[in-house]
């Protein structure tokens, strides 16, 4: 018994961490991408609320949701910003690369990388709090028409960017409601398996 | 009728056949006419969007020209009325013509209609046909055209904005600009952009918002300029293949898929180096002639090449290189990428960089299929990278690319011998000195130095040898020790030691014959240092050396040197030691395997600056003139040849030149011609730099007391002679002085009753004197009178006497007196006055008794003015005083106290503190002549007959001479003023 508990306790720790991690990350790709909207809108003359409306079908976690759920609905919302933002990246280069890689290549390419940490840090979250292997959310629903003319598909990377920051902020707020639930929810579970565990 | 029936039948058919032609004729020209303006039909409007081109197509008839106007359909506003000749489709028949709108064909519909023209005459309008722009109420989206649009530089672009249905229009901006803008439709707005430059790589953006800014939509715009590259040519590295290279040139401003795009010889060309404005394209086969095609969205621009092959060759670079290392030299080897290089023949350039100073040479090898090269005249020891390059040797085309390089180290050797020079110091101690070896000298890391001392008279060692670390670079030497060993030409040989031997012996001779020479010359640095000349001597078989040092210094110089081959008779010194203001002594020695002789020697400074020190300055009084002297400026802080001195005079602030020196070994100077007075001289010594700060040395000048002492001196003696003389004059003619002065006093006249007595002359003086002076038993110098005896009492004597014809009824002394001393005829009073005369003091002291015979006295003797004694006279007696007070006045002194000298005064005089402590009193120590003195000798005999009172060094002058008075004033000034001379002199 000792050691299970000790094993558990170590396994809370390790949660605590990814989930730290996890947060630190969604807070430096907030910030990452905070940076990489104003050099966006200010290469493109754009102002603030240049276009509203959601890309990414993934609705905003509820309260009512339960962890896993949250986990699993930012989790899948940032797949689809990544989605989104390869998409993009792409066309871009598509469209206007082959130039010098300026400021804002660079910052875009930051937040691309620090996007897919995140993934993976909410992927491991997701992982501790229900202790099966991530299934990798659908991306059915997502908007992928990549508008034709280059001025609407500007717009449409500027929506992705902002998807990406709404998202990057929308983790930060839910990871700090998850450490007591999961830790809870992830000792709970351990006490359930020790109890199955006693019977047999 | 009939006729007109008959006729009228012929008639009719006449008029109805002329009718009908006419008829037939007018319905001609009508049918011509209705052909030849035909109204166009099947009119068909083709519009190409991305040109903005609208193409026009109808059936128009005969006409070759034709109206056409286009209205934009909503405003019915006239876009285009214009008259056109289009052209014909000779298969179909149709017109066509074509126009370029400046707004996109997008922005509203357009309506289209035509009419044929002949001339003046024109057909009916055709139908309409209208071209439906985008803001038809079916489409009600918030659009932006053009979209995307490419154009050069330069260009005018319009752009329309077509509101959402029910959207208020706001404003347009073009990038951050806000633009003016016209209304095309009710929901379609354009603006122009004039001029345009070169857009951002992300393309422009044209923006239009609604109201309040709640929705934009927008265009992105390239602008820039068609392709125009340069510099194409093709080559080949495996002598099988073409490789192409370009340069971009302009740049176009497009990126991505609007990017330019290169076909060689129709082939996409694979560009081995992406983002650089120089481009190279792989073709696997050697064409020989290549057409490069340059292709964006505004145009295209083609380029050719074409060569054989062998003539453009470009090796690849070499790889594998390796070396094989020796000490002076290294062979170097390679390898080649492709085998076809076997039997190429090559020029290789094999760049060799030495670690050590960075030294970079470059050494060119040729040869068939060349692999290897070898690398002579290296340097021991040295680290060393080597690349090559090579190219092809016939039909050159260029270098190919360096090999990666190789580095490598040659192996040591035994160093070099050191440079050895010699430092002696006056008292034959000094030292062997060497320059440093550098590493290239070296040739490897020096373990040592060995110093021995080698006498060639005895062929040995005198000395033992002495091994010192690589860091020494002196050995010391004493001469006189080292000539104890007998022999006085003594050699010490150096030599410097690595791990690979003994480098060669450097030696030099200890014995230095070191003969001053007559002169030292100054020489003048130069831009190449100091330039030395000097005569080809014999004896310089083994060359010269010049030395040079600090010219300040004196033991253990520092001392640098240079060899100059033998024949050489000039060097110019430079050396990264100089500095200026430091004077620098050059000796130029010959060497033979004997000496060293010392044969010329030189001064000289890099810079000559002002004396850093000033000159040690004195000033002192010579006579009247001030005389300055100073000391030389050390050697070490003149910093130049001083070329003399420059003294001034300071006035308050300021500096006024006195004089310029130009004899730098003058050390005085003498000023002339100052009066008395402090001044402030500055001497400044000079270079060719200028003035030092000088030295200022202040110094007073005092009137010459010297001559004052000799004027006085000389003054003294001529007095002293004038004296002399006219003592010996008087002396000479004393009896004519006497005669003159004391003239013999008469025999008195006796009676003829009075006894003739042959007997002496009884001399005792007579209780019957006529004047005697009474002394008062209590000394009071303010009361000292004289008394004179009463007039009762000379009755009787003058009695006796009254008989004389010369005497009068007052005695004889008396009225002398009153006639030299003063115009005051004496009164003689009792002593019962109470103011009796100042001058009575003075006769008071004279103790003289006259017995009526002396007819001569001095004014000393008597009382000025007895009337002033007496009361009335009183202010004559203040008279008196001050006119004691203002000369000579001896009489008025009183005397010392004396209880047998004080006369009796029962009055104190008025001012008895002037008269008493006033003037001069020069008898009040003359004790000797004083009446006490002769009243103790008992006798009146001195005073007998003398012409001169006892108590006075003048003569009386005798009576009767005229201005006597003035005469005597006269003689009393210079009496006073010997007096005093006298007085002031003594102690």
């Amino acid at each position: 018994m000792a050691g299970r508990r000790t094993r558990n306790i170590n396994g809370a720790d390790v949660r605590r961490s990814t989930l730290a991690r996890a947060s630190g990350i969604a807070e430096q790709l907030h910030y990452e991408c905070s940076t990489l909207l104003e050099l966006f809108r200010k290469r493109e003359s754009f102002p603030e609320d240049v276009a509203d409306g959601r890309l990414v079908s993934t609705p905003p976690p509820s309260s009512q949701l339960d962890a896993r759920d949250k986990l699993w609905c930012i989790h899948s919302a940032l797949l689809q910003c990544q989605n989104l933002l390869e998409k993009a990246t792409a066309k871009e280069e598509e469209e206007l690369g082959g130039g010098r890689k300026g400021e804002y290549e660079n910052q875009r390419k930051m937040v691309k990388e620090r996007l897919s940490l995140l993934i993976l840090s909410i992927g491991e979250l997701l992982k501790a709090a229900d202790g099966t292997a991530v299934l990798t959310p659908s991306l059915e629903g997502l908007e992928l028409n990549i508008p034709v003319n280059l001025f609407e598909l500007k717009v449409w990377v500027y929506r992705i960017f902002k998807e990406v920051d709404y998202w990057s902020k929308t983790t930060i707020t839910a990871l700090k409601d998850l450490p007591s639930v999961t830790v809870k929810e992830g000792v709970r579970t351990t006490r359930a398996r020790d109890r199955r565990s006693t019977r047999r | 009728m009939a006729r007109l029936s008959v006729s009228p039948t012929s008639k009719l058919n006449s008029s109805f056949v002329w009718l009908l032609c006419l008829v037939l004729g007018f319905s001609t020209m009508l049918i011509h006419a209705k052909t030849v303006l035909t109204i166009p039909q099947q009119l068909r409007l083709f519009p190409n969007r991305d040109t903005q081109e609208l193409s026009i197509s109808w059936l128009g008839g005969t006409a070759t020209t034709f109206d056409l106007i286009i209205l934009r359909t909503e405003f019915n506003e006239t876009v285009l009325y214009e008259t056109v000749s289009p052209t014909v489709n000779e298969e179909s028949g149709l017109h066509q013509w074509t126009w370029t709108s400046v707004e996109p064909l997008e922005c509203t519909s357009l309506s289209v209609q035509i009419r044929s023209r002949d001339g003046q005459s024109t057909s009916e309008w055709s139908y309409t046909e209208t071209l439906q722009g985008k803001d038809l109420p079916s489409n009600k989206d918030f659009q932006m055209y053009p979209q995307d649009r490419i154009v050069p530089v330069g260009a005018n672009t319009t752009f329309c904005c077509i509101m959402e249905e029910g959207m208020v229009f706001d404003e347009m901006y073009y990038e951050r600009i806000v633009m003016n803008v016209t209304r095309l439709s009710r929901r379609t707005y354009s603006t122009t952009v004039f001029d345009q430059e070169a857009s951002r790589p992300a393309g422009n953006n044209l923006v239009c918002y609604s109201k309040n800014k709640e929705k934009l939509t927008g265009a992105s715009v390239f602008v820039g300029y068609p392709p125009l590259p340069t510099d194409f040519k093709c080559e080949t590295h495996d002598l099988r293949s073409a490789v192409c290279q370009l340069n971009e040139g302009r740049e176009t401003h497009f990126y991505g898929k609007r990017g330019t795009r290169y076909f060689l010889n129709k082939r996409n060309c694979t560009w081995l180096q992406q983002g650089q404005k120089e481009k190279t394209c792989s073709v696997d086969k050697w064409e020989g002639n290549w057409t490069l095609v340059a292709v964006n969205p505004l145009g295209q621009y083609s380029l050719t090449d074409s060569a054989e092959l062998s003539h453009r060759v470009c090796p690849v670079a070499p790889v594998k290189l390796d070396a094989i290392v020796d000490a002076w030299n290294a062979t170097v080897s390679w390898q080649w990428e492709y085998d076809s290089y076997s039997s190429l023949a090559l020029v290789c350039k094999v760049q060799i960089t030495n670690s050590g100073d960075n030294e970079l040479t470059e050494r060119v090898f040729s040869g068939v299929g060349l692999r290897s090269v070898f690398l002579s005249d290296l340097h021991p020891d040295e680290r060393y990278s080597v690349k090559v390059s090579c190219g092809a040797q016939q039909n050159f085309w260029k270098w190919g690319n360096w090999s990666n390089p190789l580095y490598f180290t040659t192996k040591i050797y035994v160093p070099e011998a050191p440079d050895v020079w010699i430092w002696i110091n006056r008292d034959n101690t000094g030292k062997v000195i060497w320059k440093p070896l550098t590493r290239r000298q070296s040739h490897g890391k020096l373990t040592h130095y060995e110093v021995s001392f080698w006498s060639p008279e005895e062929n040995q060692t005198v000395a033992p040898t002495v091994s010192l670390s690589p860091s020494t670079l002196a050995a010391p030497v004493n001469l006189t020790q080292i000539a104890s060993f007998g022999s006085d030409k003594i050699i010490a040989v150096v030599t410097a030691k690595n791990d690979a031997g003994s480098s060669p012996p450097a030696s030099v001779h200890l014995h230095l014959t070191s003969v001053e020479p007559l002169t030292v010359t100054r020489i003048v640095y130069t831009d190449k240092g100091f330039p030395l000349f000097w005569e080809s001597s014999a004896s310089a078989t083994g060359g010269y050396v010049v030395e040079w040092l600090d010219a300040s210094c004196s033991r253990d110089c520092p001392v640098e040197w240079i060899k100059v081959p033998a024949g050489t008779t000039n060097v110019s010194i430079e050396s990264d030691q100089f500095q200026p203001g430091i004077r620098y002594n050059f000796s130029l020695y010959s060497c033979s395997s004997d000496s060293n002789e010392l044969l010329q020697r030189w001064q000289g400074y890099v810079q000559e600056l002002v004396p850093s020190a000033s000159l040690t300055l004195s000033a002192g009084q010579q006579d009247s003139d001030i005389l300055l002297t100073w000391r030389e400026i050390p050697l070490v802080n003149r910093r130049g040849f001083l070329l003399g001195y420059n003294i001034y005079i300071s006035n308050g602030y300021q500096l006024t030149l006195l004089a310029n020196l130009s004899d730098a070994e003058t050390m005085s100077y003498t000023i002339k011609g100052l009066t008395k007075g402090t001044y402030k001289f500055t001497v400044k010594a000079y270079t060719a730099a200028g003035e030092d700060t000088g030295t200022t040395a202040s110094v007073t000048l005092e009137p010459y007391t010297d001559w004052l002492i000799l004027e006085i001196l000389a003054s003294l003696g001529i007095v002293t002679l004038l004296l002399a003389v006219v003592t010996f004059a008087c002396y000479k003619k004393r009896k004519w002085v006497k005669k003159a002065f004391y003239p013999d006093i008469p025999e008195p006249k006796l009676p003829s009753d009075w006894p003739r007595a042959q007997g002496p002359l009884d001399v005792k003086p007579s209780p019957h004197s006529m004047v005697r002076v009474v002394e008062k038993p209590e000394y009071d110098c303010s009361k000292e009178m004289l008394v004179a005896i009463p007039e009762e009492d000379e009755d009787d004597e003058g009695q006796g006497i009254g008989d004389e014809p010369v005497d009068t009824d007052e005695p004889t002394s008396l009225r002398y007196y009153n006639q030299v001393v003063d115009e005051h005829p004496i009164r003689l009073r009792f002593p019962d006055s109470s103011t009796s005369s100042v001058s009575s003091m003075d006769s008071a002291h004279t103790d003289v008794t006259y017995t009526g015979i002396q007819t001569s006295g001095s004014s000393l003797v008597l009382q000025l003015d007895p009337q002033g004694s007496s009361e009335g006279r009183q202010p004559q007696l203040n008279q008196s005083v001050s006119y004691g007070g203002g000369g000579y006045r001896p009489q008025m002194q009183p005397r010392a106290p004396s209880d047998d000298m004080g006369l009796a005064s029962p009055e104190p005089f008025l001012e008895p503190q002037a008269t008493c402590t006033g003037g001069y009193k020069p008898q009040c120590s003359w004790h000797l002549d004083s009446p006490t003195d002769a009243a103790e000798r008992g006798s009146l005999a001195p005073s007998l007959g003398s012409p001169t009172s006892v108590a006075s060094t003048q003569f009386l002058l005798p009576d009767g001479e005229e201005h006597a008075g003035e005469k005597r004033q006269l003689s009393s000034s210079a009496a006073t003023w010997f007096t005093n001379l006298l007085s002031s002199t003594k102690p």
